[in-house]
């Protein structure tokens, strides 16, 4: 198989959530010693942004885009270690803090944020569910991140979302990260009177959003 | 606590398919699912059998043993209720995550929110029964944290059930463990009100 073909099929393996194939050809990207950063860019990238339009078109719905999201994250994890190997980072759009806010145990909306920002080409440190509000603010120091997101799915977490830009500001932080939220009780007003960045309905919005702070 | 307390456990719990597509983030009721997806649903739902507990636990009490909350005025008694799946399930979601089967994880976690509402409607109908059988007329059944039933009265609901003999906890924000759990009450008049089913009591 020629690199136009892996390429070609790489993209393939993303847009049809064949997890299998998106790893086998991750293999062979190896063994025929390709440019690794050329394979993401213009292999798997492509896929996966192909799966974001056939969302925009309402032709993908979310467990396509989860299961494309799994087989970006299996070919990453296949490409990583040989990266690392030959001392390359993976290109990265920028730097995520995330997590589901102190009090509050619900993650499974987090961790689909999570997956598509990664799938997306963002590095994303996942803190989990129930985190202490100066852990978002501490971590985001020591990584130094680009973005915060703060996910809350209850009327009485939420305000977690609030204390953290509040911690920023106290810090002279504010404007050094950009703060995203979302969950259940969350919208658009509610970001506006917090004075989050963004707020991202569902996790395509997310990265949607996130995406667009860069500048792409 | 007060007012004697009932355990159900024999749950038979059914799904709507449909609700379970939109869950999972199907808006139009005319996508076909295709494979991997569908594959990964009918593998999901046969999970099921081991790893959903149904089970609640209610009491009915008069209006003076409640917390006298507006919401409850002029209720002659007061139907609360917990319902739960258990914990199995969420643990399995977990795991899922841990091990990148995010779709699969998705899928899962929309079954026990669906089987969760199943245990909560099947517990609804008994207690509208109940209502019945004291020639009282049984209100909708109402949730903390919807209208003027702020979240935080869910300490109330847990000060007047063992909810730990089903295997569910409060935690300080209110939240409930296992997660796929539902509490409310019913209010049970003396009279027919706009906010009361339409059923007419049993006449004795």
């Amino acid at each position: 198989m020629d690199k136009e073909e892996i390429l070609k099929r790489m993209g393939k393996a993303i847009v049809e959530g064949n997890k299998d194939e998106a790893e086998a050809l991750a293999n062979e990207a190896i063994k025929q010693r390709l440019d690794l950063n050329e394979v993401i860019d213009k292999g798997y990238v492509p896929g996966i942004e192909k799966v974001g339009d056939l969302w925009e078109k309402g032709e993908y719905f979310l467990p396509e885009l989860m299961t494309s999201a799994e087989c970006m994250k299996g070919a990453m994890r296949v490409l990583q270690p040989e990266l690392e190997k030959a001392q390359i980072s993976a290109k990265s759009k920028g730097k995520v803090v995330i997590g589901t806010v102190e009090g509050d145990i619900h993650d499974i909306g987090k961790n689909l944020v999570a997956s598509m920002l990664a799938a997306n080409g963002f590095q994303v440190i996942d803190l989990g569910a129930d985190v202490k509000l100066e852990k978002f603010v501490e971590k985001a120091e020591a990584e130094k991140a680009d973005f915060i997101c703060l996910s809350a799915l209850l009327t009485t977490t939420m305000l977690g979302q609030k204390k953290v830009i509040e911690i920023l500001k106290e810090k002279n932080l504010a404007g050094r990260y950009k703060v995203l939220v979302g969950g259940a009780p969350v919208n658009q007003k509610w970001a506006d009177d917090i004075g989050a960045n963004g707020y991202g309905e569902n996790a395509m919005v997310a990265v949607k959003i996130t995406k667009k702070l860069i500048g792409e | 606590m007060s007012g004697p307390v009932e355990k159900i456990e024999n749950f038979r719990v059914e799904f709507d398919e449909k609700r379970i597509l939109r869950l999972i983030g199907y808006k139009k009721r005319s996508t076909e699912i295709k494979e991997p997806i569908k594959s990964l649903i009918t593998e999901e739902k046969k999970k099921l059998d081991y790893l959903l507990h149904p089970a609640s636990i209610y009491t009915i009490v008069g209006y003076d043993e409640t917390n006298k909350h507006l919401v409850f005025k002029d209720a002659k008694k007061v139907a609360i209720c917990i319902c739960t799946i258990g914990l199995e399930l969420e643990r399995e979601v977990k795991e899922l995550m841990e091990k990148n089967e995010m779709t699969r994880a998705l899928i899962l976690d929309a079954l026990g929110s669906e089987a969760a509402e199943e245990v909560a409607i099947q517990s609804d109908r008994i207690l509208a029964e109940k209502a019945r059988e004291m020639n009282l007329w049984p209100s909708k059944r109402f949730s903390p944290g919807y209208g003027k039933w702020d979240i935080k009265e869910q300490r109330f609901i847990f000060r007047m059930l063992p909810a730990a003999d089903i295997g569910v906890r409060l935690t300080e924000s209110c939240m409930m463990v296992p997660r796929k759990s539902v509490s409310f009450r019913i209010n049970f008049y003396k009279e027919q009100k706009l906010s009361t089913r339409r059923h007419s009591p049993k006449v004795s």
